[in-house]
C-alpha cells in the first residue's frame, strides 16, 4: 500500500516538480512543437516519461506528460502554460502559470488537478528558474540555477536543482547538478538529486533523471 | 608571384566575409540563447528575400550581442515590416536594423 502511495505521489508529482528546459525555454516560436522523453529513478521506482509542447503563440503553449512504468502506461497529464515575456537587452524573462489536469488514462487511474507559478530568466551566461506549483495534497517548490556555455550552434548548462515538497506522504527537501547540453534542435539533459531531508516519510536514495528531446 | 598570391588572398577574404552590402543587422531585444532562437531562424528564412545561400539558411544569431544578421538576395528588395513580424512570431521583439556596408560598418537602414 505505500510503495502504492508512493508510486500515485510520482505520477502525479512528477509532471510538475521534473523540469526540462525544453517545456521551459523553447519552443517559444508561434507554431512550434516538441517531443522528449526521460527516465526517472528514485525511491526504487523508475518512470519512464512521453512529453510534448505545442506553441501557439509564444504566450500560450500546451503540454502532455504520459509515463510509462512497470510495463503499463500512467495517467495522461495535459498542461497549459500560459506565459508573460519581457525581453529586455540581454535578457529575458517569463511569468507563467500552469493548470494542469490529470485524466485517468491509467490502469489506477484517478482525475486530478494542479496548477503551478513559475519565474524564469536568462543571459547569455546565466539561468534560472523559480516554480512552486501544488497537486493535491502536495505542494512543492523547484529551483534551477546556474550558467550558461554557449557555443556554435550547440551550449551547455551547469545548473544547480533544489527541490522542496511537503504533502500528506511526508517532506523532503533534495538537491544536486543538472548538466544540459543541446546542439540545434536537440537538447539532452541529466540530473541527479540527493535526498538531504525528509520526515514523516520512508524515501531513500537519490533522484536520478536523464532525458532528451527535439524541437521543431 | 607575391602579387598573386596577395590577389588570391584578398580574393578568399572577399568571398568569405559575411560584410556585403545586402546584409543586414538586427537588433533583438532579449535574444541570448541559440536553442531558444531556433524560430527566429525558421520563421526569417521563410521570408521570400532571405538568401539561403548565406548563414544558416540565409540568418545568423550572435547571441552575445543580441544580434541576427541577415542576407538578402542580391535582386529582391528587404521588407522591414514582414521581418520584424517574422521576428515577433519567433518570440523576440526586435529593435532596430542595420544595413552591412562593404567594409563591415553598420549604417542606419534606409527603406
Amino acid at each position: 500500500m505505500t510503495r502504492l502511495l508512493f508510486a500515485l505521489m510520482l505520477f502525479v508529482s512528477s509532471g510538475a516538480d521534473a523540469h526540462q528546459p525544453e517545456m521551459d525555454m523553447a519552443p517559444r516560436w508561434g507554431g512550434g512543437y516538441g517531443f522528449q522523453t526521460r527516465v526517472e529513478h528514485f525511491d526504487d521506482v523508475t518512470t519512464t516519461w512521453v512529453e510534448g509542447v505545442y506553441t501557439w503563440d509564444k504566450s500560450v503553449r500546451a503540454t502532455f506528460k504520459l509515463p510509462y512504468r512497470d510495463g503499463e502506461l500512467g495517467d495522461l497529464i495535459l498542461g497549459l502554460p500560459l506565459k508573460k515575456y519581457v525581453n529586455d537587452g540581454p535578457k529575458t524573462a517569463n511569468w507563467s502559470i500552469t493548470p494542469s489536469v490529470q485524466l485517468p488514462t491509467g490502469d489506477r487511474g484517478e482525475w486530478d488537478t494542479g496548477v503551478s507559478f513559475s519565474y524564469s530568466s536568462e543571459t547569455p551566461s546565466f539561468y534560472q528558474l523559480y516554480d512552486l506549483y501544488t497537486w493535491g495534497d502536495r505542494t512543492g517548490l523547484d529551483i534551477n540555477a546556474g550558467f550558461a556555455f554557449p557555443g556554435k550552434g550547440s551550449g551547455t548548462f551547469a545548473l544547480w536543482d533544489v527541490s522542496l515538497l511537503t504533502s500528506d506522504q511526508g517532506d523532503r527537501v533534495q538537491t544536486g547538478p543538472v548538466f544540459v547540453y543541446f546542439k540545434k534542435n536537440m537538447m539532452f539533459r541529466a540530473e541527479y538529486k540527493h535526498l538531504v531531508y525528509e520526515r514523516d516519510s520512508d524515501w531513500e536514495g537519490g533522484f536520478f533523471n536523464i532525458g532528451i528531446g527535439f524541437v521543431y | 608571384m607575391i602579387y598573386r598570391f596577395k590577389a588570391l588572398a584578398l580574393l578568399i577574404a572577399l568571398s568569405s566575409s559575411p560584410a556585403l552590402a545586402q546584409d543586414y543587422v538586427i537588433h533583438v531585444n532579449g535574444i541570448v540563447c541559440e536553442f531558444c532562437s531556433l524560430g527566429v531562424t525558421k520563421k526569417v528564412s521563410k521570408l521570400p528575400f532571405i538568401d539561403h545561400s548565406k548563414f544558416d539558411r540565409g540568418v545568423q544569431v550572435e547571441i552575445e550581442n543580441q544580434l541576427v544578421t541577415i542576407a538578402v538576395k542580391p535582386d529582391a528588395e528587404l521588407d522591414k515590416d514582414a521581418l520584424f513580424a517574422a521576428i515577433e512570431s519567433g518570440g523576440y521583439n526586435p529593435v532596430e536594423i542595420f544595413e552591412l556596408t562593404s567594409d563591415g560598418e553598420r549604417k542606419a537602414y534606409q527603406p
